[in-house]
C-alpha cells in the first residue's frame, strides 16, 4: 500500500497510546514508513517503552515542552504525527509546516466538551452518551476537521477511569477504521460546527469546584464523586466537604446495598433514589 | 488476608491467580485500569489507604507482590 508519509511519530501515554502504537507497528508490513514513539508525560504504569523495545520502535522520553517543540520542528520528511492521550499543545509554527500532518484523539464527541478531562465533565453534567473523536489538529484547541467519531453510553455507576478506559478502546477502533484513508490523504474529514456557544474545559477546572455538598442531592454527590475518580492518578485533588463545621476530604466512596450499611467512624451514608446508599469515608483536616 | 486478596484478584483479573512470571503488567495480564479497581477494592476490604507511590508496576508484577504490598500496608496501619 502506498502513502506519501515517510515517517510516523506517535506521542502520548497510557493504554490508547500503547494500543495505537502496536497497531501502527503491525501495519509496517503494509507500508514503508518509519515509526517512532515519544513519551512526553511520564506515567507510573506506562508500558509503552516495553512495547517499543519488543517491536523495535525507537523510543524517546522528552518531558520538556521546548525540547519537544524543537525536535518536531526539525522534522524534514513528510510526517504524520499521531497524538493519542497527549496533552502537549503543538506550536503554531509546526502546524503551518506543509510536510507535517497531525491527528489527535479527543475523548468526547466534538464539538462538545473540548479541552481537558472530558470524561469527567460528561459524567458531572449527567450526560447519557459520549464518545471519541479523531480530528486533524489546527491552531484552535480541538477545533480541527473530524475524521471519525464513535459513540458509547455512559453507565449510571460509571467512574471517570472506567469511562476513560472504554473511550480508549473506542479510540483504537476508530483509529483502525480511518488509518488507511489518513495515510492515503483521502479521509472525508468534516468541519466542526463551531457556531454555538462553546466552552473550553481547562486543566485547572475541577467539577463542582472540588466541593462535595453532602447536605444536597445524593445523586449529584454520586456524580461528582464518580467524575473525579481516576483511582490514584492525581488528576484532581481529593474532594472537600464540610462535616459539622469542620473541613474534611473524601478518602473513598462506594455505592452499597441497605443491608451493607454499617455505621462507623468518619463514614457518611447518603440515600440514593435506587434504595442503595452512597457510603463516603472522609478524613477531617 | 490472603484469601480476601485472592478473592479480589479473582474478580478483576483471574489470570493473575495462575500467572507464574514476574511482569504481569508488561505481559498484558493486567492493565492500569484493572490496577485501579484492585487498589480500590483492597482499600475498602482492609480499610487502608494505598498511597499513589505504591501504585507502580513493581508492586503489581504478580500475585505475590500484591500480597506482600497489602501485608506491608497492614503492618504500617
Amino acid at each position: 500500500m502506498n502513502t506519501n508519509f515517510k515517517r510516523l511519530v506517535v506521542i502520548g501515554y497510557g493504554k490508547a497510546a500503547g494500543d495505537i502504537l502496536k497497531y501502527i507497528a503491525d501495519r509496517r508490513l503494509d507500508y514503508a514508513y518509519q515509526l517512532e514513539f515519544i513519551e512526553h508525560e511520564i506515567h507510573a504504569l506506562s508500558v509503552t517503552e516495553n512495547i517499543c523495545t519488543e517491536r523495535g520502535i525507537p523510543f524517546q522520553r522528552i518531558p520538556e515542552k521546548e525540547v519537544l517543540a524543537r525536535y518536531l520542528d526539525e522534522i524534514a520528511e513528510r510526517t504524520l504525527i499521531v497524538s493519542a492521550s497527549n496533552n502537549f499543545l503543538f506550536p503554531g509554527a509546526l502546524l503551518e509546516k506543509e510536510n507535517i500532518t497531525i491527528i489527535n484523539f479527543h475523548n468526547a464527541l466534538l464539538p462538545n466538551y473540548p479541552g481537558r478531562n472530558a470524561p469527567s465533565w460528561v459524567i458531572y453534567k449527567g450526560e447519557r452518551e459520549t464518545g471519541i473523536t479523531w480530528h486533524y489538529v489546527t491552531a484552535g484547541v480541538d477545533e480541527g476537521k473530524i475524521i471519525v467519531q464513535k459513540r458509547c453510553e455512559i453507565g449510571p455507576d460509571e467512574k471517570a477511569y472506567e469511562l476513560t478506559e472504554r473511550l480508549m478502546n473506542l479510540a483504537c477502533e476508530g483509529f483502525a477504521e480511518c488509518f488507511d484513508t489518513v495515510l492515503a490523504e483521502s479521509a472525508q474529514a468534516v468541519p466542526q460546527d463551531l457556531s454555538g456557544e462553546r466552552r473550553l474545559y481547562r486543566s485547572k477546572e475541577i467539577p463542582g469546584d472540588g466541593f462535595l455538598n453532602v447536605a444536597g442531592d445524593a445523586e449529584a454527590a454520586y456524580r461528582l464523586l464518580r467524575c473525579v475518580d481516576y483511582g490514584k492518578s492525581e488528576i484532581f485533588p481529593p474532594l472537600r466537604l464540610e462535616i459539622e463545621g469542620r473541613e474534611a476530604v473524601v478518602v473513598r466512596y462506594r455505592k452499597v446495598a441497605p443491608e451493607k450499611r454499617e455505621e462507623g467512624e468518619k463514614l457518611l451514608f447518603l440515600p440514593l433514589r435506587s434504595g442503595d446508599f452512597l457510603k463516603i469515608k472522609y478524613r477531617v483536616l | 488476608m490472603e484469601e480476601k486478596v485472592l478473592e479480589i484478584l479473582e474478580e478483576y483479573c483471574e489470570e493473575a491467580l495462575t500467572y507464574e512470571g514476574d511482569n504481569m503488567m508488561e505481559e498484558g495480564i493486567i492493565d492500569s485500569f484493572t490496577v485501579i479497581n484492585i487498589v480500590s477494592e483492597l482499600e475498602d476490604a482492609f480499610d487502608i489507604e494505598i498511597d499513589a507511590k505504591y501504585v507502580v508496576a513493581e508492586n503489581f508484577k504478580n500475585k505475590a507482590a500484591i500480597l506482600e504490598l497489602v501485608e506491608r500496608l497492614l503492618e504500617e496501619a
